[in-house]
């Protein structure tokens, strides 16, 4: 994930971040007008979602608290037993996919996964996004990421790296991820990224009572210090964390994480941001694409609103907007936060072989607060 | 308490005090599962009292002891009236508005009501803060709701130092639907704006403070800007307080709310 209010207003920019605003103009200034416009497009009432793009799951980690987990293979074929014969994206699509979101001016592509970085065809689904027309971000654990090959992302057109990084205890970050080696990795890749010349952004995954420990602390300083933002992702009660849900936060820990924001350079996708005051931004601020076309609201959400072999884009964004869920203003994390949804996706998705669940099975059309 | 459950159907508020949307064009939720709640804050009239006045002051025109009478009375009134009396099972706070004339409502609003929100926020919390977000001046920026029956309040202003009680009853309505809304209410209920609301605050900081859960957006009503799709509001974020400008766009959310006042 990345800072969802990013690139918004010029004048609520630090220096450092209109350099940065002035060198993205210099480089894609058809990329920089839209993103300077997206301001205009919520007055409006327009949204601007970000677009997470899941063309492939393969991962090379196996980290506790996935959210893809229950979407790749390995666990279909040794948990389930299923194949998932369902039609996947191409580098077709995704050209596809860019035209109708850049004709509604939407602005920004991520690439997560899975593991981009241990995806053959990268830099074809680079290139089938359009960097001269979309602002590019790879997510990535950045296990592979030594500076040649940030150096090759930023040639092809990406322009920003998001990095996972749980602690800064070596241990602890290795145990979360599953994987002994990973924190040495990911602080070669922080520095790989930036002499490359590529944007930064921390993330890492909240679970409860962490905002209270020095450790949490000891990372936003981190942050704080190199200058980069720290995005926090709550745990949600799905994909591996479905086994989980201790790892739920709860109100005292999302009000600790929001006082320290005033501090560190921190923020969650709740945290208002230049001038946009979102709240949880699901459609409103971002969408993901998954392997099989289907668009769910928010990369913890299971439930589908719509496939874009079905429908356009536009008419699965009106959809999403529409749901009761989804649409309206509300400051708090929908599926993080709020039990009642929490329950019934639980419920929905429980034995599921195949995620998301469609449109009509999840969301439908029927949906109200009240049932 | 007049109902248990559901509502009657001659009352205008249900068993929460929640006001019943009845028949209403714009968007609304008939029903609530009430999920974003306001706590109710403790009704301490001296400390209330003390901490208004400390914005407004006001002590040689109205006693703590003149405060607490008039404002009971109010809840006094409610209580016998058969169709009304459910608001008061919500939440409510009372509050206390200066006598002023003033010619320009936004000017007043920024210069006087916003920063004695802030300063009795800050002094009951001092790790915490209110933020204003709206940094532009809203001189000459905001007028009173057409049927918001704000105006009443203005005049009231103008006689004397005035007492109300704040409910953040209009709960999940649109701000175009808790404007028809006020219609049907009788004519002593006003549709909240800058001043009462504010007042409610600088009374009760703690109005939104919850920690157990998330508290509704208070909209400013009452007031209107010349774009008939945006709003001002109160709310919180984390332990702190903000005042801010949204675009609304007449639609209703299960977060945003509107409140009534009650004079006395």
């Amino acid at each position: 994930m990345l800072n969802q209010q990013s690139e918004l207003n010029d004048s609520l920019l630090t220096p450092g971040e209109l350099a940065k605003r002035e060198g993205l103009r210099a480089r894609k200034p058809y990329v920089a007008n839209k993103l300077a416009k997206i301001s205009a497009m919520e007055e409006r009432g327009e949204i601007s979602p970000i677009i997470r793009l899941e063309k492939s799951y393969l991962c090379n980690f196996q980290c506790t608290h996935c959210s893809a987990e229950y979407y790749m293979d390995r666990h279909l074929d040794k948990v389930l037993h299923v194949t998932d014969d369902r039609k996947k994206i191409d580098l077709e699509k995704i050209k596809d996919i860019s035209q109708q979101a850049d004709a509604l001016g939407l602005a920004r592509f991520v690439i997560t996964g899975g593991e981009p970085l241990v995806m053959r065809d990268l830099d074809e689904v680079v290139a089938a996004i359009d960097p001269e027309k979309h602002y590019v971000i790879v997510d990535t654990n950045g296990w592979f990421l030594d500076l040649e090959k940030a150096k090759h992302l930023k040639s092809i057109g990406v322009e920003k790296i998001q990095l996972s990084l749980d602690s800064l205890v070596e241990e602890e970050h290795d145990n979360f991820r599953n994987k002994p080696g990973s924190y040495k990795k990911v602080m070669k890749a922080i520095d790989a990224t930036i002499d490359a010349g590529l944007n930064l952004l921390l993330s890492t995954v909240l679970i409860k009572g962490q905002p209270k420990t020095q450790a949490f602390l000891d990372l936003c300083k981190f942050s704080t210090d190199k200058g980069v933002g720290l995005y926090v992702s709550y745990a949600k009660p799905t994909g591996s964390c479905t086994d989980h849900p201790e790892f739920v936060i709860d109100k005292e820990d999302a009000d600790i994480l929001r006082s320290l924001e005033k501090e560190y350079m921190v923020f969650t996708h709740m945290t208002p941001s230049y001038g946009s005051f979102k709240g949880c931004i699901t459609v409103k601020g971002i969408i993901t694409v998954t392997s099989t076309g289907e668009i769910t609201p928010c990369p913890y959400i299971d439930f589908s609103i719509g496939n874009l072999y079905e429908n356009s884009l536009k008419e699965i964004l009106d959809r999403g907007m529409g749901n009761p869920w989804l649409g309206p203003h509300r400051p708090d994390c929908l599926i993080g936060e709020d039990p009642k949804f929490i329950k019934i996706h639980t419920e929905k998705t429980a034995g599921a072989k195949h995620l998301p669940l469609p449109w009509g099975q999840g969301f439908t059309d029927d949906d109200s607060l009240m049932d | 308490m007049k109902n248990d459950g559901v509502a009657q159907s001659d009352s205008n508020f249900d068993q929460y005090g929640r006001c019943i949307p009845s028949s209403l064009t714009p968007p609304v939720h008939k029903e609530s599962r009430r999920y974003f709640t306001i706590t109710q804050p403790q009704v301490d009239y001296h400390e209330i009292y003390h901490r208004l006045n400390k914005v407004f002051n006001f002590s040689a025109q109205l006693s703590v002891s003149d405060f607490e009478a008039r404002a009971e009375a109010i809840l006094s009134q409610l209580r016998n009236d058969e169709c009304n009396q459910n608001i008061t099972s919500g939440v409510a706070v009372p509050f206390i508005l200066p006598q002023a004339n003033y010619v320009d409502i936004g000017e007043a609003f920024q210069s006087t009501y916003l920063d004695g929100v802030k300063q009795a926020f800050q002094q009951m919390y001092p790790t915490h803060s209110f933020d204003n977000f709206c940094k532009d001046s809203l001189q000459g920026k905001f007028s009173t709701t057409k049927g918001s029956r704000q105006n009443t309040l203005i005049q009231a202003m103008q006689k004397g130092v005035v007492v109300g009680y704040y409910f953040p009853c209009l709960l999940e309505y649109s701000v175009p639907a808790a404007i028809e809304r006020i219609a049907a209410l009788p004519e002593y209920c006003i549709l909240a704006g800058g001043f009462d609301t504010s007042s409610a605050f600088i009374g009760s900081p703690s109005l939104l403070l919850r920690e157990d859960g998330y508290p509704p957006l208070l909209w400013a009503s009452g007031f209107s800007s010349d774009n008939a799709n945006e709003g001002y509001h109160f709310e919180a974020y984390g332990y702190d307080l903000t005042f801010n400008r949204r675009m609304h766009l007449g639609q209703v959310a299960e977060y945003w709310a509107s409140g009534l006042v009650v004079l006395g």
